[in-house]
């Protein structure tokens, strides 16, 4: 036991690898943490783990509808993954340059609102609408976000002040419009557009299944990493960490500080924009009015999972989205309340808030190590640390 | 072996990259003033923050009154009459007096006998008690951010005092007092050890140990060097000790050969937030290769004027000239690269960004510049090479080299990191703000010779001080301000440092 444990600390007070083997190690403990919650309730926890892989395409199910197939729900689980991604992403460019923009679901749901008035009900070319969709979610979401940062630095509001107001506003501002002129006389939520501009290419036939592909993963993963690499690599990046790190200083420093507030809620902004159509006019194809999207908020505990940096951002979109999808069929063939995917995700972030701990605890053994070996080693060490007290006396007198 | 108060054994503690504390053993007698001694980064408040808690060693034990006892945090010192006041203060800024003295054994009362409710009535009146016995003035209903350091200082003395303490840490309480203060405070320590209580004491001033220090531990990079009587010893040895080579205390300054004007302030007003002037119609010139000093007890606008001079604050009138170029209007980078550096009074709130590595911090004047960075895109290696330069050059000491975190480093270190900086800028003018506030004297002795080789350069240095010996010792012309005034301005030829201290206290005339 001791050797293995003595094992885990050398890998994970290891410099080199540390930023993978941490999180893994939190993620294993979250797992067997919810293992136990499972066996408490008298279900299989393996079999639970197998339906939430199942439910999002990472394993076969034992039947499959007319037309689907694993394929089918993978394909659908990356429809929702792409969103979730340029969310959490939204929040961390927020969140390094100092600020915690909650209103990427307001941002989410403007984006989506006015790139469906505008483009989804015309009959454009695909291939102008769905570009314009995609700036059009980011200019909106841009906007807002650019608005949220100059009542920052013009009034000193606090962006979460003013975001969570702006989030109802525009819910409720929406609402208004969708109820009054675009809800759908069925399901009394709008209906966004024809297939030119939907983000999502629905019913391709791959491999003999249904699938529907979404265009957003390809902005998502390309978006991260350009994030990685302003934040990374460029001047500006280096700017707004140190506005998050220190505004003051960044003064001091001669950074316009003012400007990178906007521009930095900007960005984030646009992000959570893109987001927004990624949501609404490729995964859902509706507006339900009035209601702001869990997803962005869920975002915000995605991005904290990945250690708010980008690439992290997509595995933990990665493995947060796993246990949301696969909650339904999980909850149909475990019978285990799909909720239990909100509390997954509490203690996956629980775990991985602990992570300076694991390695902190890992250092400190490895350093106890390195002492007994010392002294066995070298004996005469040994005898100084035992005559130690003498010697000191000798100082004092001497 | 029994009349020691405190034991500690062999205590050893490492930080990543770094032993702080070498097998370390200290022994301190009940009621005696114990000095620690050592040069920045030496480990003296790593060492005591194991005794009052707040890291537990790697290896060693602690003896307390003959007792073997294992903290696991400051509560549990607390609760063995151990107190401590930090090198950087720990209060909640918006919370009165009395309420910070108290926090955490709050007196508790019941209204209508149930509901609990905390009784500040009683905590004032306790505390106005305390402040009287040990003549450390306070008013329990001030708040935290209103008052001024010495006085928080105050508080933080009281609030060991109200936990009982009678083992007294003080980690570097003089670094951020005037003269007088000082002198106040070693008398109350004097007090203290005389109505019984156990002092351990760290400083970097020698003087201080002579006054009022009964033996004296010296620490040299971690690992305890002597502990000496300190009425035995004379002041060059210790420094010699402590630093590990000859020190000289008094830098070797050539006669001034003052240059054609680099800056002229005219009229300068600065309005703080209530509108209250805090610099008031000042004016004053420095040439190049002329060392300013601005003498004054602190607050008296020193900071304020600048604040103004480099853009962090607007003032309210009056014009700032550089090199006769009007640089009023500029902003803070502008003003920068017309060649302007400086050295802030607050070096962890506003010189550096403690979060980021060493490396980035010594090239906050340069990275967005070529060869550092090309078409927006940093270029790391040149920062790396370049940082790693003034490293050497100035002698920075840093557990992980370039890549230390600088929140993990002694604050003398951290002092030492900006002045490579600024100095490296090459500037027309710099202004340095308390540069020595909590160096070692090696330290300190080397930052003299810095700045009196760029006076040699011919830069002109604005000098901010609340040391008079400092003042005394570099200065080419001295300006005392008073109340936001320039009492006097003159050549410091013609002034004693009795003369000057007296302007200090708003004297005025001859
Ligand atoms: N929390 C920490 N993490 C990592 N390293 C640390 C930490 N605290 C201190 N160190 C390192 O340990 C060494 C001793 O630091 P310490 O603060 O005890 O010095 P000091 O003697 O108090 O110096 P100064 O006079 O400058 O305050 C320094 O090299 C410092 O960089
Ligand atoms: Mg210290």
């Amino acid at each position: 036991m001791k050797k293995v444990i003595n094992k885990l600390a050398s890998i994970l007070d290891d410099k080199r690898w540390d930023s993978v083997s941490i999180p893994i190690l939190s993620i294993l403990l979250s797992f067997i943490c919810i293992s136990i919650i499972l066996l408490v309730m008298g279900k299989d926890p393996l079999l639970a783990f197998k339906s939430f892989l199942q439910g999002s395409g990472f394993w076969p199910k034992e039947k499959y509808g007319g037309g689907n197939g694993m394929l089918t729900d993978l394909f659908s689980f990356l429809n929702i993954l792409a969103p979730m991604i340029l969310a959490a992403l939204g929040f961390v460019v927020g969140f390094k340059a100092g600020f915690f923009n909650i209103g990427i679901s307001g941002q989410m749901l403007s984006a989506g609102f006015l790139a469906a008035v505008i483009v989804g009900y015309s009959d454009l070319n695909a291939v102008i609408a769905k570009p314009l969709v995609i700036i059009i979610g980011a200019l909106a979401g841009g906007l807002l976000g650019a608005f949220v940062g100059f009542l920052k630095h013009k009034f000193n509001i606090h962006e979460v002040v003013s975001t969570i107001m702006i989030n109802y506003i525009i819910s409720y501002l929406t609402g208004f419009f969708i109820n009054g002129y675009y809800s759908d006389a069925i399901t009394r939520s709008m209906k966004i557009s024809g297939a030119n501009a939907r983000l999502t290419w629905t019913n391709v036939q791959i491999a003999g299944v249904k699938c529907n592909i979404p265009l957003g993963i390809v902005l998502a993963i390309a978006a991260a990493f350009v994030v990685k690499f302003i934040f990374d690599k460029t001047v500006f990046g280096f700017e707004l960490k140190a506005v998050g790190s220190n505004m003051r200083c960044a003064r001091y420093t001669g950074i316009n500080v003012g400007r990178h507030i906007v521009i930095s809620l900007t960005i984030s902004g646009a992000l959570a924009g893109l987001a927004g159509v990624t949501y609404y006019c490729g995964y859902l194809n509706t507006i339900v009015p009035r209601t702001l999207s869990s997803l962005g908020y869920d975002a915000i505990a995605v991005a904290l999972l990945g250690n708010s940096s980008p690439i992290g951002a997509i595995f933990a979109s990665f493995l947060i989205t796993i246990f949301q999808t696969g909650s339904n069929y999980m909850s149909s063939t475990v019978g285990v309340a799909k909720e239990i995917a909100s509390l997954i995700t509490g203690i996956l972030l629980l775990f991985s808030a602990c992570g300076g701990y694991f390695r902190y605890l890992a250092h400190r053994r490895m350093q106890r190590i390195q002492d007994e070996w010392d002294i066995k080693d070298n004996p005469l060490r040994k005898i100084i640390a035992d005559n130690s007290d003498e010697r000191k006396e000798e100082h004092i007198h001497g | 072996m029994e009349d020691y108060i405190v034991e500690m054994r062999n205590i050893t503690k490492r930080f990543p990259g770094i032993v702080a504390n070498d097998d370390v053993t200290i022994q301190v007698k009940r009621s005696e003033v114990f000095a620690l001694l050592g040069e920045n980064g030496a480990g003296k408040s790593t060492l005591m923050s194991i005794l009052f808690g707040l890291y537990e060693p790697d290896k060693g034990e602690i003896y307390i009154r003959g007792n073997k006892v294992r903290f696991r945090s400051s509560n549990d010192a607390t609760a063995h009459n151990i107190g401590m006041v930090h090198q950087h203060f720990k209060l909640v800024d918006n919370y009165t007096v009395a309420e910070n003295i108290v926090l955490g054994i709050e007196p508790m009362n019941r209204a209508l006998g149930i509901l609990p409710y905390v009784d500040i009535k009683t905590a004032n009146r306790e505390i106005s008690l305390l402040s009287q016995k040990y003549g450390l003035e306070v008013n329990p209903t001030d708040k935290i951010e209103d008052l001024p350091v010495s006085v928080r200082q105050r508080v933080e003395i009281l609030k060991m005092l109200y936990r009982e303490a009678d083992i007294l840490i003080f980690d570097e309480p003089t670094a951020v007092l005037t003269p007088q203060e000082i002198e106040f405070l070693l008398k109350i320590i004097d007090e203290m050890r005389k109505s019984g209580k156990t002092i351990i004491l760290i400083t970097h001033k020698i003087e201080e140990i002579k006054k009022i220090a009964d033996r004296c531990a010296i620490l040299h990079r971690g690992k305890l060097v002597a502990v000496l009587d300190v009425e035995s010893t004379s002041s060059q040895d210790m420094a010699n000790m402590m630093v590990g080579r000859m020190v000289e205390f008094a830098a070797v300054k050539q006669p001034p050969r003052y240059r054609e004007t680099v800056l002229e302030v005219e009229h300068l007003s600065v309005r703080n937030a209530n509108k209250f002037e805090v610099v008031k119609d000042v004016s004053f010139k420095i040439r190049g290769g002329e060392i300013f000093a601005i003498a004054g007890v602190a607050g008296n606008g020193q900071g304020e004027i600048a604040d103004a001079i480099t853009g962090m604050i607007q003032p309210h009138s009056g014009t700032i000239k550089l090199c006769g170029k009007d640089i009023s209007g500029l902003s803070i980078r502008q003003r920068v690269e017309a060649g302007l550096s400086y050295i802030p009074e607050d070096r962890q709130g506003t010189g550096l960004f403690l979060d980021f590595n060493l490396d980035q911090n010594l090239c906050l004047r340069k990275y967005y510049k070529k060869p550092f960075a090309n078409q927006h895109i940093l270029n790391f290696s040149e920062l790396e090479s370049y940082a790693g330069i003034l490293i050497d050059k100035y002698d920075i000491r840093s557990a992980q080299g370039i890549k230390t975190s600088l929140r993990s480093m002694s604050g003398g270190n951290q002092q030492k990191a900006i002045i490579a900086r600024e100095i490296e800028e090459h500037a027309k003018l710099i202004i340095f703000v308390q540069p020595t506030r909590g160096l070692d004297i090696g330290a300190i002795e080397y930052i003299h010779k810095q700045i009196l080789a760029e006076r040699e350069k011919g830069v002109a240095i604005l000098l901010i001080s609340l040391e008079l010996d400092e003042i005394m010792n570099l200065a080419d012309t001295i300006g005392v301000l008073y109340n936001g005034e320039f009492l006097k301005i003159a050549d410091a030829s013609t002034m004693t440092s009795h003369d000057v201290g007296r302007y200090m206290m708003g004297v005025k005339g001859q």
